[in-house]
């Protein structure tokens, strides 16, 4: 049975082998971040359920493990209505736009030394030129569902993603500079060497700066105002029901991961060790196990960042986008290159 | 080189389809479709709507893609200066600090006029 | 014909689909996101000519901020399609004369007697982790560098004429400054009066 299998793949033309190989490898990394995403919803309603003192979710499944499958279930069934003013064509068009970027980004993400789908030479302004994309989606839709609110939702949307665009790629900029590359597995590996080796302590405006603008980015709380809940109803996807909306929703939760796993691997080292001398007893090594550790610190930081601090202003974001973080990143990019070619401090290379 | 890139395109190709089969499946295959009138309009708060929602704007919001796409190319042309500053040096710096010097002119002025100002 | 060609013409017959679904819709967004559609296919050729950063670039700057601005003046400006139309007719005869010009300059500059495989040799295959960005950057900042500040002064000017065009400042707005509302004192908004008790009424 095996020996016929084998020879029925080796029977295949070589490109439908490759094609069958790559598209394997996505569903490994797809399946694993769909199933994250489900989670990272339950994770969230739980802890800020027990931040506010309440139980979260508690009554599908044992504790409620099964809540979030329960959430994809009756998504499916519900009916998409399409509002008869809308134009049709766009109004589904934008929830795959959004997805599409939000799940292609994962291509170049390096899990652990050297499992990585693409190694390409120039993965971080892939993933940039990525995030970029996710704009259009938001824009879109708001367009074609033709409602007032959908509209607001997607101006304050656009503008807001594209200050913090700005101050994500200059802060990106001084990770460049220390790592001396674009290729995310040359930047970790210039972060071997355990926890003070890391990006984050040269770097430590710039990890502010970043990790500030991915919340941004993703429109989460406390700069959820496209969404609003409480003056805009929804923003851009007011008018999105059942799996179109589901899917704007899986796309909005994949990009937090993303940015999550990003923080951690551009300045926490990825897949490193913060033990750099014991790589040798079980579990303290370098692995992949650390970048999972990491990316869920991270992504804790934003469900708590979500319960701690109340919306800001519009005018607040827009302030703190464009007058605090470019000014502190075109300045930390000056000395930092100061330092560089100086060979000064932790910044000499 | 090339054959690094190819995994990348058939990602995208299968974030696509993932999305289309998603809607597809979720909107037209398991999920009801009883269109009525009532449920089909826009969402105003249960107004009637009363214009066409694609109404004008302020222009400032123009303005912050103007100035999203200028500073977009300063990133792109930060980006291959900052992998290569070890080669270049001194030279590199000064060639980017004249650049960059420009550019926050550029940058005050917008301030300093109130580009930057929300009210 | 390999994979490579394979791929090349899929996305040149992408590229020119959409390039045509620019200037035939009938909605400016569905030309402005045709236009999207013909960048993005204009990148993955670019890539096939292994200039990863341009390519990557191409769809960050234009895909990612021009097409942006664009897409925001073309759904909120309301354009009236109807009247649009009606001058159609009257330019169409001024529009095949220029088109033909402009194919005819195009046929002339990038024949095969000009850029074609016998005046230039088969660029040579770079291997996998040959990096593009550095050779860029390597000769950008030194040998072009004098270009590269001329970018830098464009950009001032477009920054400087943004600005001037579009800004309006409405005397009626009220503006705050967090930075005077973190600096107040409480003497400064605060007085303490001293007052004589008033005597109780008999």
């Amino acid at each position: 049975m095996i020996d016929l299998a084998i020879s029925f793949w080796e029977w295949l033309p070589q490109w439908i082998q490759i094609l069958a190989e790559n598209i394997l490898y996505i569903v490994i990394i797809m399946v694993p971040l769909m199933l994250s995403v489900a989670y990272v919803t339950y994770a969230e309603r739980k802890i800020i359920g027990y931040m506010q003192v309440r139980i979260g979710p508690n009554r599908v499944g044992p504790r409620g493990w099964l809540q979030p499958i329960a959430d994809a279930v009756k998504l499916m069934f519900k009916e998409i209505i399409i509002p008869t003013s809308s134009n049709r064509y766009l109004f589904l068009l934008a929830p795959m736009l959004t997805m599409a970027p939000a799940l292609a980004a994962w291509a170049v993400i390096p899990f652990a030394d050297g499992v990585q789908l693409a190694d390409v030479n120039a993965g971080l302004l892939y993933i940039i030129a990525m995030t970029s994309m996710g704009v259009y989606g938001v824009i879109i839709a708001g367009w074609a569902s033709n409602s007032k609110y959908a509209m607001m939702g997607a101006l304050r949307s656009a503008a807001q993603v594209v200050a913090y665009e700005i101050a994500m790629g200059f802060a990106l900029v001084g990770v460049l500079m220390a790592g001396g590359s674009l290729n995310l597995g040359d930047i970790i590996d210039k972060q071997a060497g355990g926890f003070f080796n890391w990006f984050w302590l040269p770097l430590l405006p710039l990890v502010a700066v970043y990790f500030i603008s991915g919340v941004a980015e993703t429109n989460r709380a406390p700069f959820d105002v496209a969404e609003g809940e409480s003056e805009i109803v929804a923003g851009f996807h007011v008018d999105y029901s059942g799996m179109a909306f589901a899917v704007f929703f899986l796309a909005e939760y994949a990009n937090i991961i993303m940015i999550a796993a990003l923080t951690s691997l551009l300045f926490f080292g990825g897949w490193m060790s913060p033990f750099a001398s014991w790589a040798d007893v079980p579990l303290l090594g370098d692995g992949f196990h650390w970048f999972l550790l990491k990316t869920m610190f991270f992504i804790y930081m934003f469900l708590w960042i979500r319960a701690t601090y109340p919306r800001y202003r519009y005018d607040q974001i827009m302030r703190l986008g464009w007058k605090v973080f470019i000014p502190v990143t075109i300045v930390w990019i000056f000395v930092e290159a100061v330092m560089a070619v100086m060979q000064i401090g932790p910044w000499a290379v | 080189m090339l054959e690094n890139y190819l995994p990348v395109l058939i990602f995208m190709c299968m974030g696509l389809i993932v999305g289309l089969v998603m809607i597809v499946l979720g909107g037209f295959i398991l999920a009801p479709r009883k269109p009525d009138a009532e449920k089909n309009s826009p969402y105003e708060c249960g107004f009637e709507a009363f214009e066409d929602a694609r109404l004008k704007f302020d222009i400032r919001y123009y303005l912050v893609a103007i100035l999203f796409i200028i500073f977009d190319l300063e990133i792109a042309f930060l980006f291959p200066w900052a992998i290569v500053l070890d080669d270049i040096g001194l030279f590199g710096i000064v060639a980017m600090g004249i650049f960059l010097g420009i550019l926050v002119i550029g940058f005050i002025y917008e301030w300093k006029k109130g580009a930057l100002e929300w009210e | 014909m390999s994979f490579t060609e394979g791929v090349f013409y899929a996305f040149s017959a992408i590229m020119i689909m959409a390039a045509l679904g620019v200037i035939t819709a009938r909605n400016p967004v569905h030309s402005a996101l045709s236009l999207v559609l013909t960048f993005f296919a204009t990148s993955a050729i670019w890539m096939l000519l292994e200039a990863e950063f341009l390519a990557i670039t191409l769809v960050l700057v234009y895909v990612g901020a021009v097409m942006v601005l664009f897409l925001f003046v073309v759904m909120m400006l309301d354009i009236n399609i109807t009247r649009m139309r009606e001058g159609f007719m009257r330019y169409v005869p001024f529009g095949i004369v220029i088109a033909l010009i402009l194919v005819v300059q195009m046929v002339m500059i990038v024949g095969p007697e000009n850029f074609g495989l016998e005046q230039f040799a088969e660029p040579a295959r770079h291997v996998a982790d040959h990096s593009n960005t550095k050779e860029l950057g390597r000769v950008l900042y030194t040998d072009y560098v004098y270009p590269f500040e001329i970018a830098a002064v464009i950009l001032l000017v477009a920054i400087v004429a943004a600005i001037s065009l579009t800004m309006r400042r409405r005397p009626e707005t009220k503006y705050q400054t967090p930075g005077k509302q973190v600096m107040v004192k409480k003497e400064d908004r605060l007085r303490v009066v001293s007052m004589k008790a008033e005597e109780k009424e008999k």
